[in-house]
């Protein structure tokens, strides 16, 4: 009778294990698939009976991936990772979970966040369609050595575009280095800069381009214009070939990105030129960011519940995030990890400068924009004109103007 | 009186010589580069010039590529999709050629305009439906979903058609009619045998384009251990990450099974056919 | 005894594998991009958010600048890297076939490396290799413009390649021809051997020397393999999508010199989310293809005795 009894607890116990062996799948890209991996350990400990499938795809084949998936409403993940260039088109498309609504009620956590980057969540106008995790605040990062040699002081850079022009002017006189990678750049800092609440980058809140009437755009087209034109800048696309050797080589001055930009110039970059940049503010005071990691729960997902608490670890775990910052280089959006101790040491690369704090306070101050569904596209038909406009001489008006018109002839069609 | 081939071998001018041989550096140039760069860490490689001799870093690149895909998994994948595909494409071609360059029926012409049409459709839209059709059939995550549906890739009807017409003289199979061949007969016994350098060059052909082939196996694979290795590289490729030097050593030893199989095939290719077993 | 697959039915048992996977895998895609066409649709919406439109989407990309630019484009790549595909590989072929014996296959193999290369790699070759300041081309040129002859003939700055629309356009036509010339070679020499040597020796006995066997044996013999490598030339050419979307980052080159019409299609459909636009550039595209290939048909047909 006993070893009937013990044949059946035995039986019992077995069968609620098997019975609860679940499988989470996560679908990420580079190098989110491994900050994933690396919570694994962690998270596990609480959830021994949940496996969980990483599918790691190239950065725009994952977001081919989750296109088709959302599209046929097969094969999603339970988890999926969304960079904020792809956030807007996926959040307005309607397939992801409200993370505002019960069960998950992530308003509940909203002030541990990164102000504007729960707003970029939000912006899809379906309630909070992602949770984000790290985040990328602008920094302009500088060759100390060459702009004291050219007699810049860090205030020139950083007081007004003009100055900063001003600055290229000197640097490239005394150290023939140019100032920035591609006059691209710049005009994109500043069409980010002083965008009213409530519209995008492109469009304003009735839908509508203001590529023709914002006055930011005509801004960053005359600078562009006068930096190409003053031959001050290397004429090289960010992430080729020529843009890397340019920076181990101090051929260029200056490079504006996001903060996460000086993890990879130690690591792979120009590890070289260690201790020769500093880290600053971006001039006239802009404070935007580039890029950015979200979690969401598609609707079809299968294990809802788990997703999100695999995704509250993600996003709300302190050490998570600092671990993240620490190993991947990716820039926590949970303030609590941004106060760490990880913060307030000085960063060696950067000649022992405390650039974490300045970073961190830049990002409070960022404010977020609206996303719209052809940002992509007028991204596009922008840079083909300022493109125009750099290398053929066209007027700036008349560029703003056919940009303007071809963004809302496109745009119109939805 | 008989005249050898090796009257002609060695009688290339030295003018011919001189463009063969730049031919041949400007095609094994990138080539060489790919292999250099499998041997080198990546701040070496993202610098210019770039390092034009070996590097001593194969192994450490191998171990990044190792630690963030199931490398040999990957790599069997490729094989196995690749040889089925590959066998599955000679039947299936080398049958269809045979039936529209060897007979004449009743929509011969609609169904030849069919099979060159679906050559024109690009492949991308179709990754949708397909993606539609593979989840249907229950066929996601399958390797059967990769070599199936391309196994009578147009392309390949439409070379084995050419080569039959110009390589199989009609004689023979009239001869092997009178012999009361079954139709079937004649195409195992008459047809196929003669199509030598033509398998040689369509199973060469459809083995890289199922090698190389990444958008099939990111629609349906949905575990890294079924991926095959183009689409296992690839995702190791970031925005602003890339493992650079793993990437070009996966990239290099992925081109091994395909040159090795060239070598195969082109001895198949060149050692095919004596036309003289035609006549009399 | 009378064999139970007769010459009547034989064909249709023959091509029947190649129908069962066309009906499963061909025409749904097919009927249903051809569906797409008249609908706006996002796909990350979903599939039951098709809207029907009728020929709005057929009206707006015959409008679309870019979509002519990206037709213009097309056409001259295609050509560009066509023509010299098969005028340099028919000769080619014919000089490895006869002339090589023993180093045929060490030569057949240089050739046929590009086209197994990965096009990741190729991408960072040629855009090494290209590079402005320190690419190794522009080196050689410096080297070159140091010959007095030479000197006037050559720009006295470094050829931005990869990065003004004059030059985008050659450079691809470059690696598409030597991605392809292999394979071309390749087909070429396969169509060779099948050639009856007889014929050779007939013509040797009668007195005709190697380039008139060459024009007046070989060519002819070729006329089907030609028929087929070219058919493939103008169907690929016209497709190209590949090498102009890795050289350019995928964004077609300045001044969108670079853009070819499957790249901008590639694009609508999932960089800017518009399906049903996409399937009409497919479908107008398709007609150009259709048309060309016609051509090329009648072309070769027509020579035929």
């Amino acid at each position: 009778m006993n070893r009937v009894c013990l044949f059946l607890l035995a039986l019992l116990v077995s069968t609620q294990a098997l019975a609860q062996r679940v499988t989470l799948t996560v679908a990420a890209y580079p190098a989110v698939d491994d900050i994933v991996k690396s919570a694994l350990a962690e998270w596990k400990k609480n959830h021994p009976n949940v496996d969980v499938k990483v599918i790691g795809r190239e950065y725009a084949d994952h977001h081919t991936a989750m296109t088709t998936a959302l599209a046929t409403s097969s094969g999603l993940p339970d988890v999926m990772a969304i960079e904020y260039g792809y956030l807007g088109r996926f959040a307005l498309g309607g397939g992801l979970q409200d993370l505002d609504r019960a069960p998950y009620l992530a308003g509940q956590s909203a002030a541990k966040l990164t102000p504007f980057a729960l707003a970029q969540g939000r912006s899809g106008g379906a309630g909070l369609s992602a949770m984000p995790t790290d985040i990328g605040p602008g920094a302009m990062f500088y060759r100390q050595d060459l702009m004291s040699k050219a007699q810049v002081t860090e205030a020139e850079l950083t007081g007004s575009w003009d100055s900063f022009i001003g600055s290229g002017q000197k640097l490239k006189k005394s150290t023939g280095a140019l100032l920035v990678a591609h006059a691209r750049d710049i005009k994109d800092i500043v069409i980010r800069s002083g965008i009213p609440a409530g519209q995008g980058i492109y469009f304003d809140d009735q839908g509508k381009s203001v590529i023709d009437s914002a006055e930011r755009f005509r801004k960053g087209f005359e600078l562009a214009r006068r930096v190409r034109a003053e031959g001050l800048d290397a004429k090289v696309n960010a992430w080729s070939n020529e843009w890397g050797e340019s920076l181990k080589r101090g051929q260029v001055g200056v490079q504006m990105m996001g903060a996460w930009l000086g993890g990879h110039l130690q690591n792979w970059l120009a590890p070289n030129t260690s201790g020769l940049w500093r880290s600053a503010a971006l001039p006239e005071r802009v404070n935007t960011s580039w890029g950015g990691t979200f979690y969401a729960i598609p609707n079809k997902a299968q294990h809802k519940e788990l997703a999100w608490d695999l995704i509250r670890h993600l996003t709300l775990n302190r050490k998570q995030q600092e671990q993240a910052f620490e190993k991947f280089n990716a820039f926590p959006a949970l303030l609590e990890a941004q106060n760490g101790a990880f913060f307030d040491q000085p960063v060696a690369f950067l000649g022992g400068q405390k650039a974490r704090i300045s970073w961190r306070q830049s990002a409070v101050q960022i404010s977020p924009t609206r996303v719209f569904k052809n940002d992509a596209l007028a991204e596009e038909i922008v840079n083909a004109e300022l493109d125009l406009v750099l290398t053929k001489g066209k007027s700036v008006d008349q560029a703003l103007k056919d940009a303007h018109k071809a963004v809302q002839r496109r745009a119109s069609r939805s | 009186m008989s005249t050898t081939m090796k009257d002609n071998a060695a009688t290339l001018g030295p003018a011919g010589w001189f463009f063969l041989l730049l031919g041949a550096l400007v095609m094994l140039g990138p080539f060489y580069l790919m292999f250099v760069f499998a041997t080198h860490a990546r701040t070496e490689i993202i610098s210019m010039p770039p390092p034009l001799w070996f590097g001593e870093e194969f192994l450490a690149n191998l171990r990044i590529l190792m630690d963030k895909i199931p490398f040999w998994l990957n790599l069997g994948w490729s094989l196995y999709v690749g040889l089925l595909s590959t066998a599955l494409t000679l039947l299936f071609c080398s049958m269809a050629g045979c039936a529209f360059a060897l007979y004449e029926f009743r929509f011969k012409k609609t169904l030849f305009t069919l099979v060159m049409g679906t050559m024109l459709v690009p492949s991308f839209l179709g990754m949708i439906p397909s993606f539609l059709i593979m989840d249907a059939l229950g066929w996601i995550d399958q390797p059967r979903a990769l070599y199936l549906p391309g196994a009578a890739p147009a392309m390949g009807i439409f070379m084995m058609r050419q080569y039959i017409e110009s390589a199989i003289p009609k004689e023979l199979i009239e001869a092997a009619r009178m012999d009361n061949c079954s139709e079937l007969r004649i195409y195992t016994s008459v047809v196929a045998p003669l199509l030598g350098p033509a398998f040689g060059t369509l199973g060469l052909i459809a083995f890289i384009g199922s090698w190389n082939n990444f958008i099939g196996p990111l629609v349906v694979m949905r575990t890294v251990e079924m991926y095959t290795f183009p689409l296992a590289l690839r995702s190791v490729q970031s925005p602003v990450d890339t493992q650079w030097g793993a990437l070009m050593a996966g990239s290099a030893i992925a081109v091994i099974p395909l040159l090795i199989l060239f070598v195969f095939s082109s001895k198949r290719l060149i050692e095919g056919l004596t036309a003289g077993a035609v006549r009399g | 005894m009378k064999p139970w697959v007769g010459q009547a039915l034989a064909p249709y048992v023959l091509i029947s594998p190649f129908m069962v996977l066309f009906l499963v895998f061909g025409l749904f895609p097919i009927g249903f991009s051809f569906f797409l066409m008249f609908h706006m649709w996002d796909p990350v919406q979903g599939l039951g958010t098709m809207k029907f439109v009728g020929l709005d989407n057929l009206l707006f990309a015959l409008e679309e600048p870019l979509v002519w630019t990206s037709l213009g484009n097309t056409l001259w790549l295609a050509l560009a890297a066509g023509l010299p595909q098969h005028l340099v590989a028919i000769p080619l072929a014919f000089l490895i076939n006869e002339r090589l014996g023993r180093w045929r296959n060490a030569a057949m193999g240089a050739y046929f490396l590009p086209y197994i290369t990965s096009t990741v790699a190729i991408a960072m070759m040629f855009s090494s290799m290209l590079s402005t300041d320190y690419g190794i081309i522009n080196a050689a040129l410096d080297g070159l413009a140091r010959w007095p002859l030479l000197q006037g003939l050559l720009p006295s700055e470094h050829i931005d390649w990869m990065g003004s629309p004059e030059t985008i356009k050659p450079v691809i036509a470059f690696v598409v021809f030597w991605r392809y010339l292999g394979f071309n070679v390749i087909l070429y020499v396969a169509a060779m051997q099948s050639i009856p040597r007889e014929l050779y020796e007939a013509a040797r006995m009668d007195g005709a020397r190697h380039w008139q066997q060459f024009f007046f044996i070989t060519l002819p013999q070729l006329k089907p393999m030609m028929f087929f490598g070219v058919t493939l030339t103008v169907i690929g050419g016209l497709q190209l999508f590949e090498e102009p979307f890795i050289l350019t980052g995928g964004k077609g080159g300045a001044e969108y010199a670079a853009m070819t019409t499957a790249m901008y299609m590639y694009r609508t459909a999932f960089e800017f989310n518009d399906f049903g636009l996409a399937s009409a550039i497919s479908w107008l595209l398709f007609v150009v293809i259709m048309v060309l290939t016609l051509a090329t048909n009648w072309l070769f047909k027509s020579k035929q005795g």
